[in-house]
């Protein structure tokens, strides 16, 4: 159904094609020579210095607790968001009057910005604005810190998770379950047979967008736990802010770090790309 | 009656869930105005707190106009960009346009920490530095990736006949984007448009680095400055006070679109 | 479709190079080119000032002054603390830095090292009070004999003691602690009270900062260091070191250390004294206004092991920025920053240290007792404020090594005391 018609393709592309190669492949490109240069936050470039900053960065003490947590985290994250999702999605499936007041309620909280969502939670924690009774330490332990932010996250995502799986759902032909009901399929097997297989291309959207942006957590443990208790909370992107901005102050380090990420988050993604596909076919 | 007997379990559950989601937000707002020590409203329910953030520097008022501005100029923006980008997308083959499409989508990849400086340096060289456009163009460019996957699959799912009348009647495949596809595809640009909008609204790290105006901050740095005090100490009533005048104009722009938003991921159908 | 990528190349050109040469050495200290005098010019110039939240309320009192009395005007820009960094980062990377900014003061060593900061030497050698500023500040400021920084806002670190607690435990609530077993003491007295919600001390157990502006103090006060001159090796595992960490530990286990400390990162440390629930502890001078409105507060200086007194002379320097092409305004409000106008009239009236020794016993000091002991504390040999380039990094940042340190002596293994010390000069000396 596409025309092809390249004149007219570039000139309508050419808009996104201008904003991604100003805002967004040119500083890639200056983040990859900051990786190779000695650059401080202060000081600027000193000249070329590969592959130091690769070697440091992967050398520093925080990198593969960092690295570990953040899979962790996502993991966690992963597993309960959509999870979730899809139980509330299930269950606001039909529209009524209470089942569209429950789905607003869902989705109300996406509307937030994760900053905001982040200070909200941040005094819903804190010990001397907390609603709730006694000194429970919300953030204290790498346990509690965990889990609070998580806690968090799922509040701010679930609706719209709940959302993108929902529209799978609804896309989903009356008849196929129908022919289910006429096989005698009881209601486990219709949801494990015909409605998880049909839901297959959200649930891949879901965990893609679920996954990456697990894997780049920063707001969210930036205001909450600024890393802590005892580093116990440092994702990956924390470090690479943290060697940038907080101690070290420098860039290079940071540059070499983010290109670590980028290139493991392609690689993820890919990976999940075929993965998807390939079950499908 | 009967059938609402059967299903009162059913309700009281997800009643509890639904009262789950909203108790943060409703405690915020309540939280905001109850007494509490170490903040402006110490004693008696009252605004105190909303008195503390509307006189904090340049007045609130200043703030909400500046975050108005940033979010109303990233929405065009980002609408603008995306639904020539979706168009060209959806509707012709060009060299490129698969590695085009990819590289927008790589932008979710990449840790914005990281290009914040490059994007300082970046707006400098331009003589956009400290300027509401510059900053609104680099929130654009983060909505790029989800505008743009929008915009292309409500394009693709306007139905082939309706685009082809058009084309047959003689319109040049511009009025066809006017006259046909736009208004086919408005649930998916309300979403884009609201999402830009939100996106915009909320966000603190990017103005941070990039505005170094106070008269030009946005509400949400105006938030995080009143929120640390002397030697650290965090007053809680005004930032509680501060997420909710954030939050408002999002939750009521939220429920007034809802309809359309929700429909702008339906009619999409993401066909995957 | 090859002009489009010609276009794209040379931007990409440029952007690469011209970032390249933003981030090199350009030091020419780009001034007015007149002659340099004790007062700067005053001839309606705008300049910008950059500082970062907590000193806001200081800041913008000496902002409104100056631009009340002065034809220049200034512009104050105040950032969230923690990312007040990054902020002053990106503008240094490529040429943005405001005419004047203010930095903490135990950041100001690496900043000045990175050339951040415009020569101020000559113009400091014109002040006649020049021997009376806060010799703290001014060391932390220089580098390589040059002179970049002035005091901004002194924040000073005392004891802070709950009078109407104090006799209630039937304590001297005239005498504070005088050495670190009678601060212990008095604060397992206020514990034994068994009020409710009303504990011994406390302290920002997850906070690297505070920590260092309270303890610091107790092992100088003695006359030991926590730092080689150089700020390269880290000497605190000394014997006062110990002993401050001996008697934390001894407050955690006999429970008379406020809820929550444990976990606390420094955004409430302060807060339990102010509601009253706390008997004895170290405390930002800076909040004695604050604290006086709603507990009847009693101020000692920090004492040593053996007595003695010292405090942490924090608080944040002021430079004019390499990038400014007004340094001769922007000196004309440092030079007026220093003077008694601005010292006596703006900062001691809000409740702060003033930055000079001759202006300690002012009108306002003598009319409160308590500010006239900050203010003795402050010109005490004992009185520091330590330098070193990676202090923010061994010491302030989240999870820094001192921050191991301290949880381990009050929270964990004190055995590993030389291990943790260890990793704390390793910090310091990279």
């Amino acid at each position: 159904m596409a025309k092809a018609n390249p004149a007219a393709g570039w000139a309508y592309a050419t808009p996104t094609a201008l904003f991604v190669l100003v805002f967004f492949v040119l500083p890639i490109l200056l983040v990859g020579r900051m990786s190779v240069s000695d650059w401080g936050l202060f000081a600027g470039n000193r000249g070329w210095n590969a592959p130091e900053n690769f070697t440091d960065a992967l050398e520093n003490r925080l990198f593969w607790p960092a690295v570990w947590f953040t899979v962790k985290y996502t993991v966690v994250t992963t597993v309960i968001l959509l999870g979730l999702a899809l139980g509330l999605a299930l269950l606001v499936q039909e529209s009524s009057r209470w089942t569209s007041f429950l789905r607003t309620s869902f989705l109300v909280p996406s509307a937030l910005g994760l900053a905001s969502a982040s200070l909200l939670f941040y005094a819903l924690y804190s010990p001397q604005a907390s609603p709730f009774p006694g000194q429970i330490s919300f953030l204290g332990t790498p346990w509690s810190a965990l889990w609070s932010t998580v806690a968090l996250i799922v509040w701010r995502f679930a609706g719209f998770y709940m959302l993108l799986l929902l529209v799978g759902l609804h896309s989903i032909p009356g008849d196929v379950y129908e022919a289910a009901r006429l096989d005698g399929a009881s209601r486990g097997q219709t949801f494990r047979h015909v409605t998880l297989p049909l839901l297959r291309p959200s649930l891949a959207l879901c965990t893609i967008l679920c996954v990456t942006g697990s894997l780049l957590a920063f707001d969210q443990f930036y205001i909450l736990t600024k890393g802590g208790p005892d580093n116990s909370t440092v994702t990956i992107v924390q470090l690479v802010y943290n060697v940038a901005f907080q101690g070290q102050n420098n860039l290079g380090r940071a540059a070499a770090l983010s290109i670590v990420v980028l290139a493991a988050l392609l690689i993820v993604n890919v990976l999940q790309f075929r993965g998807l596909r390939g079950k499908e076919s | 009656m009967s059938r609402l007997l059967i299903r009162t379990p059913q309700v009281v559950l997800t009643g509890g869930l639904a009262i789950v989601f909203l108790f943060p937000l409703v405690w915020a707002s309540l939280a905001s105005v109850s007494p509490q020590a170490g903040t402006r409203q110490s004693d008696g329910w009252g605004f105190g707190n909303y008195a503390t953030l509307a006189t904090y520097q340049a007045g609130i008022g200043q703030y909400i106009l500046n975050s108005t501005a940033i979010s109303l100029l990233t929405v065009a923006f980002t609408l603008f960009a995306s639904v020539t980008g979706g168009y060209a997308f959806a509707n012709f083959r060009f060299p490129g346009r698969n590695a085009l499409f990819l590289v927008t989508l790589a932008i979710l990849m990449v840790p914005y920490a990281t290009l914040l400086i490059p994007l300082y340096v970046l707006l400098n060289s331009l003589g956009l530095q400290n300027s509401l456009v510059g900053l609104a163009l680099v929130l654009s460019m983060f909505q790029l990736p989800f505008a743009t996957f929008m915009m292309r699959i409500s394009f693709e799912a306007v139905p082939d006949e309706l685009r082809e009348a058009a084309l047959i009647d003689g319109c040049g495949s511009f009025r066809a984007l006017l006259r046909v596809l736009l208004p086919a595809a408005k649930p998916g640009l309300v979403t884009v448009g609201l999402f830009a909008f939100l996106a915009a609204w909320n966000d603190f790290i990017t103005p941070l680095v990039l505005i170094s105006d106070s008269d030009k901050m946005p509400l949400p740095l105006a938030v995080a400055n009143l929120r640390g005090q002397v030697m650290g100490i965090v007053d809680y009533g005004a930032t509680e006070a501060g997420v909710v005048v954030l939050a408002l104009p999002c939750v009521v722009l939220f429920l007034a679109l809802q309809r359309h938003y929700v429909r702008g991921f339906m009619s999409g159908a993401l066909k995957g | 479709m090859s002009i489009r990528r010609a276009v794209a190349v040379t931007m990409i050109a440029c952007l690469l190079t011209s970032a390249a040469a933003c981030g090199g050495d350009d030091d020419d200290a780009s001034g007015g080119g007149g002659e340099i005098t004790a007062e700067g010019t005053d001839d309606g110039s705008e300049l910008t000032l950059w500082t970062r939240a907590p000193l806001e309320l200081q800041a913008k009192a000496l902002v409104d002054a100056y631009n009340k009395t002065h034809k220049n005007q200034v512009k104050l820009t105040v950032t969230p603390n923690d990312d007040y960094v990054a902020k002053v980062g990106a503008a240094a990377g490529s040429g943005g830095l405001p005419d004047l900014f203010a930095a903490d003061i135990v950041y100001v060593p690496n900043w000045t090292k990175a050339g951040l900061f415009d020569d101020l030497s000559e113009r400091i050698e014109l002040l006649p009070y020049a021997d009376k500023i806060n010799q703290g500040h001014l060391t932390a400021g220089t580098f390589e004999d040059k002179r970049y920084v002035l005091p901004f806002v002194l924040d000073l670190s005392v004891i802070f003691y709950n009078k109407k607690l104090y006799r209630e435990a039937g304590l001297d609530p005239e005498k504070g602690p005088s050495t670190i077993d009678e601060f212990k003491d008095q604060a397992l007295a206020i514990q034994q009270l068994g009020k409710k919600d009303t504990y011994g001390t406390y302290f920002g157990g997850n906070c690297g900062g505070c920590n260092v502006f309270t303890w610091f103090p107790m092992v100088w006060a003695g006359g030991q260091e926590v730092m080689n001159p150089e700020g390269t090796q880290s000497l605190l595992d000394g014997t006062a070191a110990q002993q401050v960490y001996r008697t934390w530990r001894e407050l955690q286990d006999a429970g008379a250390i406020a809820p929550g400390a444990k976990d606390e990162t420094g955004a409430t440390w302060v807060a339990g004294f102010q509601e009253g629930k706390v008997g004895v502890m170290p405390y930002p001078a800076t909040l004695l206004s604050t604290a006086a409105k709603t507990v009847d507060v009693g101020v000692v200086p920090i004492p040593g092991v053996d007595g003695g007194a010292s405090t942490f002379v924090g608080g944040d320097g002021i430079g004019i920025s390499k990038d400014s092409k007004h340094s001769e305004q922007a000196w004309n409000f440092l030079s007026w920053l220093s003077s008694e106008a601005a010292q006596v009239d703006v900062i001691a009236a809000t409740g702060s240290t003033v930055s000079r020794t001759d202006l300690a016993d002012n009108k306002y000091s003598q009319k409160d007792p308590r500010v006239a002991v900050v203010n003795r504390v402050a010109s005490l040999p004992q009185s520091k404020t330590p330098v070193s380039v990676n202090f923010q990094q061994a010491f302030n940042a989240p999870g820094s090594p001192w921050m191991t340190l301290v949880r381990n002596q009050v929270y964990g293994e004190a055995g590993s005391l030389a291990q943790d010390n260890t990793a704390l000069t390793d910090a310091l000396a990279q």
